[in-house]
């Protein structure tokens, strides 16, 4: 089971606090972050390692960026 | 033309900057201002004159101090030969000196503060930190144009404010000066 974030046109620090939220009511598994600019997708993907998730998978889709996080 | 002057300041610290109140017309008589062509002028100045132990801050200039340089230095005017010393001998020279009773605004605060709920953001010029409240980590480090961004956010974020080197220490461009800022307004602001 997927959960999924859409951070699209949402500005810094909110992607990654959307992100951190659900990493808190997780725990693990796996979660789809969209985000629509690369600050965006370095953010999430740093706040991801420094709570101890792995970025699995980063997928370019037109001017979006899709994460995969996994812990 | 007087509402986009208003509005010119206030977007350089995201601060409406207010005319001078009654109840601050004597804290104002004894502050000036000193303006300066470059911010590494201004980041060096400040270092200088807080070494000296002078209580100064640096500021957003009002509109009608801009000169190109988003930054000016408050300084106690009482000081002001002293002040102008120490900076002659470190070669820095101000490109002009206010007493802050002759500006129509103040100086704006650097500070943009936003609270969402359980973290809180303090954006200082053009760099952003923000903070887990409860145990007082660092969750994101953003803005900027400066090369050094990426590598001040790798070594701040997952770190707690006490853990975290101050920004100043990794990087000295002003992307890691206005992030020092941010930080010290944080830990002032979470940990009195």
């Amino acid at each position: 089971m997927t959960d999924n974030i859409d951070a699209r046109g949402l500005s810094c620090p909110q992607p990654v606090l959307l992100v951190l939220s659900k990493m808190k009511s997780l725990g693990s598994g796996v979660i789809d972050v969209i985000v629509d600019n690369q600050v965006g997708r370095e953010n999430v993907s740093r706040a991801a390692r420094s709570q101890g998730w792995v970025v699995e998978n980063e997928n370019q889709e037109g001017d979006d960026i899709r994460l995969t996080l996994r812990r | 033309m007087w509402k986009w002057m208003v509005d010119f300041a206030s977007s350089i610290a995201g601060l409406i900057a207010r005319p001078p109140t009654i109840q601050n017309q004597h804290r104002r008589s004894d502050r000036g201002i000193l303006v300066f062509h470059h911010t590494s002028e201004v980041i060096r100045a400040e270092s200088l004159l807080k070494e000296a132990a002078f209580e100064v801050a640096v500021k957003g200039p009002p509109p009608e101090l801009r000169t190109g340089c988003d930054l000016v230095i408050e300084f106690p005017l009482v000081s002001q030969l002293k002040v102008l010393s120490i900076l002659d001998n470190a070669r820095i020279s101000p490109l002009k000196i206010v007493p802050m009773q002759d500006l129509l605004l103040e100086p704006v605060s650097l500070f943009h503060v936003k609270d969402f709920g359980d973290y809180l953001m303090v954006r200082a010029a053009n760099m952003k930190m923000t903070v887990e409240k409860r145990e007082l980590r660092i969750v994101n480090v953003s803005g900027g144009g400066c090369p050094d961004v990426p590598y001040l956010a790798e070594n701040l974020v997952g770190r707690t404010l006490h853990e975290a080197p101050p920004p100043r220490s990794l990087g000295h461009t002003l992307c890691g000066y206005a992030l020092q800022l941010a930080y010290e307004e944080l830990l002032r602001r979470c940990t009195g």
